[in-house]
């Protein structure tokens, strides 16, 4: 305990707050008096961190107040970029926001004003319910770096992903390019203990990273070449017989077609692409493949591969599946979505967004599994099987780099307002240079921000936003879990801060949106209903910060085997190997190899160029991406970017511990310090992300705060041709850079341009002429059964259809049907069935025939005859009624469900 | 008697350095003052064949602590459970005991003219709490606890695995033991 403070005195509360300052959310118990928070410290009784905080948490209370924090609404008054700023009044900010939206949105249509949103720090399902009601598809994430193409590749193949895992009775685990080591510290002791008592680490990372030290088998693979490994192993089981043959018979689909197809991808052909040993690839795939239950952690790598990282995705799905792993005790968990309490996807409002405005969302014609097409498809299976679907933030969202080239080229529209909350793209997304430009052309920015960044330079407004211990905080993975961990705030907002949740409320109401649909005034009433069905199973609160004091979490009853009940969420119900969805889509319906971005086997000249290889996406502590660089008291750590070389490789160009050098890829060029170890390969370079620097706060030129002088995302590439088809990732991992030392003569150069070579920010070709990797499949799916003559085969519907009269043919009974009114036909003679009489009629005449022989009964009853349209007027009333039904349903909130709310 | 005493596992220790910030801030110490932190010789062996070990360092809240016996002003002293601490009402900032101890642990703080060091958070500790930077470490590589009592896990960890401590050949008696990272039961 500190001198100077007494946490145990009568006036101090604890309250149960958590860190903000990466995904885990450790527990924090804030010690508050007079308002003001005195000492924090980790929560011994929180089920993730057990008392334990990395620096990051334990600089919570230096963040909070400080001097550096932007506290008040800040109203641009000099040029962009120029640094001079006018505090003016929260209200006023907002309504000047509201009322510049409303005349783009009135000029140029919704969808031309976009939103950048940062890692979980933010509850982002109240922006994509702001855009939902503004109009606007144009929202997105880093998302498509950070697994939730993966999460959408595994969802489409097996109907959830099985992100989950089992650990207490499982007894081999890979982590493939995570590394809790410096990533989830809380994690880490949890593999600690667990290796401890028998259970297989196997860590796939081309570092001797901090997990790689506690693993029993170490892949050091060729950065960027994880899918081949994936492909392999999945040789491995199969052609080995390792696979879990009653699973793959009884739950999965394709598995002969993927056996022919995985034959040519053997782990001799791997090893060429991972440099790594045949016999070390087949040990591994052996040893995950027979100590089952086992599991695949989730990690970011396979959606930081670029244009190969469709094929990793699925190979990883498919290797679970293949191994029995998912939904089983000690396995792979598919948790679904919460049927316990709302989701974020229910209070997202995705209905609002109308058809038209779905479609123009920016990069969902080229890749579709992480936009609109992909998601509707993903989420309608979702929805029959598991009764929701998945958060659709995240998950279906714009293409973050096409939108900062729309800002440049007007491509496929002009992109002409922005609103960036907790986010610095500049740092965070790839092309770093073309970024930078986008945000400098911008017509209209608003920033989010805790600081002033080099994103935040270029606003019109920046808005001080409340951070951890002045929120409450729901952590439930990206809403698509079924368990809940709640935190509360330990004190209100300081200064005129506010959580972006009323942010977004606040904007949301000036610009004209229904207040009815923001019925909740602060985050703890929006939490409260989220959360208070919670009273009917046993739990007694009447208030969130309640709930948090008395619970804090939940967890439902685990089932393990779901899939038994309804099968999995997919179109045939079973884990699809061969994906139909991939395969609508456009895409290869199996994971089929495409070489990295840049690789030394496909771009032979390039290679000679530049003939290292770099991986830029790894995290390491002290840092969470592009964060914490200005807290001097986590700063001091690490105090200068430091790029990893093997001593061989050094010593061969010269260059020695701690020397700046610079690292050069096709794009440009930045510098960090040589960190020479022996923990890569002789031709790896391992740099580090998210450098920025803070300090230089005069330093406000073309290139701010130094923003391009150390960022890996300079040497990124967002090329349409590098981005993985499927998800739209690019490349992080696998590109190939040269590096050399910095001299004295060009100390002076602007650190990006590449001398002889110096290419301008922006975007070279247009979006629209910007080819994919690959093109897409057309899909043209054939009649799986002997179409009648006379009627025409529709592959959007998958059904023949008698044109003339609108009726589909229904293969298994060999009738014609109408598909609204459901009434049978019959296929050469077109009468009608009529089910209460058992006869046939003719709709035209009103003549009946008998079923046996066609032939015609009496004389035509005129009562009778319209039997079948009584029958069609009923079921076109049933539809109605059902439809108005579904209509009330749609409007989320209704004001019993407030009340019901308040009431409970 | 109550001894106490912690143990570093560097098995366990992924050099995160949470601690060292820990302290820092649990102790509002000035930024040049660290009172632990983790050292490392770096990646060792050549590539794929390699090891990494980090040492935490801390007080060594030795049995004969060379630093009491040479303050002049008796400010350094050793309370009966082990703990070694300053009374910073009585030190003077002559700086002997900084030059005393072997193990680096006492820094010299330039604004308020008297020398400080770890002090087990001997205010937790004897409200029945962990040192700060154990109970922040996520990975469990310290473990605190009373040597004398063969129930604690200090007691149980140094009784049964190889440990190691640091410059055991100067007589200093230090009470914080190291398990090796390749070490095992004795």
């Amino acid at each position: 305990m500190s001198e100077t403070v007494d946490i145990h005195a009568p006036d101090v509360e604890v309250k149960k707050s958590c860190c903000y300052f990466c995904h885990q959310n450790c527990g924090v118990l804030a010690y508050v008096k007079d308002g003001k928070v005195i000492k924090i410290e980790g929560d011994p009784t929180h089920p993730t961190n057990q008392g334990g905080l990395c620096c990051r948490g334990n600089i919570a209370l230096l963040h909070l107040d400080h001097p550096a924090r932007i506290n008040h609404p800040l109203k641009r008054t000099g040029a962009k970029g120029e640094n001079k700023w006018e505090k003016i009044p929260w209200d006023v900010a907002i309504a000047e926001i509201a009322e510049k939206l409303n005349q783009i949105k009135a000029e140029s249509g919704a969808e031309a004003v976009a939103t950048a949103g940062g890692t979980l720090r933010t509850d982002d399902w109240s922006r994509r319910r702001f855009m939902n009601m503004f109009g606007s598809p144009n929202g997105f994430h880093n998302a498509l770096l950070c697994w939730i193409p993966t999460f959408m590749m595994e969802t489409a193949v097996g109907g959830w992903s099985p992100f989950e895992t089992d650990l207490a009775t499982s007894r081999c685990v890979i982590l493939w390019g995570f590394n809790p080591g410096s990533s989830a510290m809380p994690g880490m002791r949890g593999y600690s203990d667990l290796r401890k008592a028998g259970l297989k680490i196997i860590v796939v990372d081309p570092r001797y990273s901090e997990t790689a030290a506690h693993a029993d088998l170490w892949l050091p693979l060729r950065p960027g070449s994880d899918t081949a490994l994936a492909l392999a192993m999945i040789w491995v089981i199969i052609y080995e017989g390792h696979h879990d043959k009653e699973f793959v018979e009884n739950w999965c689909t394709g598995f002969e077609e993927l056996e022919d197809h995985i034959f040519e991808y053997n782990p001799e052909w791997a090893a060429e692409q991972t440099w790594l040993d045949p016999e070390l690839i087949r040990q591994a795939a052996r040893m995950y493949a027979q100590n089952t239950p086992g599991n695949i952690q989730w990690g970011c790598t396979a959606d930081q591969l670029g244009k190969t990282a469709g094929a990793g995705m699925h190979a990883r799905a498919i290797l679970r599946a293949l191994t029995g792993n998912l939904d089983r005790p000690g396995g792979d968990l598919m948790p679904g979505p919460s049927m316990y309490y709302v989701t974020d996807e229910e209070l997202e409002g995705n209905d609002w967004l109308p058809e038209e405005q779905k479609a123009k969302q920016i990069g969902s014609d080229k890749f579709k599994l992480t936009s609109w097409p992909g998601y509707q498809r993903i989420a309608d299976v979702s929805r029959e099987v598991w009764g929701k679907a998945p958060t659709a933030e995240w998950m279906c969202e714009a293409h973050g780099p096409s939108v900062f080239k729309a800002i440049l080229t007007g491509d496929p529209y002009q992109i002409r307002a922005m609103i960036i909350s907790a986010t610095n793209p500049v740092n965070s997304y790839g092309d770093a240079k073309m970024v930078l430009e986008a945000l400098k052309q911008l017509e209209f920015l608003v920033v989010c921000e805790y600081w002033m960044t080099p994103a935040a330079l270029y606003a019109d407004y920046v808005m001080p936003i409340a951070g951890a211990l002045e929120r409450p905080i729901v952590h439930n993975n990206y809403g698509v879990t079924d368990s809940l961990i709640t935190s509360q705030r330990a004190i209100q907002p300081l200064y005129e801060r506010h959580t972006d949740y009323n942010f977004w409320r606040d904007l949301a109401l000036a610009t004209g949106q229904d207040p009815d649909q923001w019925p909740w005034e602060t985050l703890e009433e929006a939490f409260y209903y989220v959360i208070y069905s919670f009273n009917s199973s046993g739990y007694q609160f009447s208030s969130y910060d309640e709930f948090v004091e008395k619970y804090r979490m939940f967890y439902p009853p685990l089932h393990y085997y779901k899939y038994g009940n309804n099968g999995f969420a997919t179109p045939s119900r079973k884990v699809e190997l061969k994906s139909s969805i991939l395969e609508e889509l456009g895409y290869p319906s199996l994971p089929t190899w495409i070489g990295p971005a840049e690789n030394e086997v496909d771009d032979p000249e390039v290679a000679a160029e530049y003939p290292l290889v770099l991986t830029t996406g790894g995290g390491f502590m002290p840092y969470h991406h592009s964060e914490q660089f200005n807290i001097e008291s986590v700063r001091f750590l690490k105090s200068d970017p430091y790029f990893t070389i093997n001593p061989k490789k050094a010593a061969e160009l010269g260059i020695k511990e701690g020397d700046w050098c610079w690292i050069e890829t096709r794009r440009g060029r930045i510098r960090q310090r040589a960190n020479v170890e022996p923990s890569v390969d002789t031709r790896v370079i391992y740099c580090q992300r998210g450098w920025w620097y803070p300090e230089r706060q005069e330093d406000t030129g073309a290139e701010p705060f130094g923003c391009l002088e150390s960022n890996v995302n300079v040497l990124t590439s967002v090329d349409d041709e590098h981005c993985d088809p499927i998800g739209g990732s690019w490349a992080n991992r696998g590109l190939l850079c040269k590096v050399y030392k910095v001299s004295y003569w060009d100390e002076t150069d602007t650190s990006y341009s590449i001398p002889g070579s110096a290419s301008e920010p922006g975007v070279s070709v247009p979006p629209s002429e910007q080819k994919l990797a690959y093109e897409p499949i057309p899909y043209d799916p054939k009649p799986t059964f002997e179409v009648p003559e006379g009627l025409t085969w529709d592959k959007d519907t998958k059904l023949a259809w008698d044109i003339e009269r609108g009726l589909a043919y229904d293969p298994n009974s060999g009738w014609l049907y109408h598909p609204e009114t459901l009434i049978y036909y019959d296929l050469v003679t077109k009468y009608a069935y009529d089910p209460e009489t058992e006869t046939l009629i003719d709709e035209a005449t009103g003549q009946r025939y008998s079923m046996e022989t066609r032939e015609p009964i009496g004389e035509g009853e005129a009562v009778k005859t319209t039997a079948a349209e009584a029958v069609a007027a009923e079921e076109l009333a049933a539809k109605e009624a059902a439809a108005a039904e579904a209509a009330a349903e749609a409007v989320i909130i209704t004001p019993t469900d407030i009340e019901r709310g308040e009431q409970s | 008697m109550t001894r106490y005493a912690m143990v570093m596992d560097q098995r366990r220790c992924i050099g995160c350095q949470s601690c060292t910030v820990a302290c820092r801030t649990w102790n509002e110490l000035p930024m040049d003052i660290i009172y632990n932190p983790v050292v490392s010789e770096g990646v060792l062996g050549e590539f794929p064949e390699v090891h990494q070990t980090f040492t935490p360092l801390i007080c060594m809240h030795c049995d004969n602590p060379p630093c009491t016996i040479c303050c002049p002003c008796k400010a350094s002293q050793q309370d009966e459970d082990g703990i070694v601490w300053v009374d910073e009402t009585k030190c003077m900032g002559c700086k002997v005991c900084v030059n005393s101890c072997p193990y680096g642990a006492r820094d010299v703080n330039h604004d308020e003219g008297f020398v400080r060091k770890c002090t087990f958070c001997k205010d937790r500790v004897r409200e029945g709490e962990q040192p700060y930077c154990v109970a922040t470490c996520h990975q469990k590589a310290r473990i605190f606890g009373d040597l004398d009592d063969p129930e604690s896990d200090v007691s149980k960890l140094v009784n049964r695995l190889v440990t190691e401590r640091f410059f055991e050949e100067l007589g200093t008696d230090p009470q914080v033991y190291y398990i090796p990272d390749l070490g095992g039961v004795k």
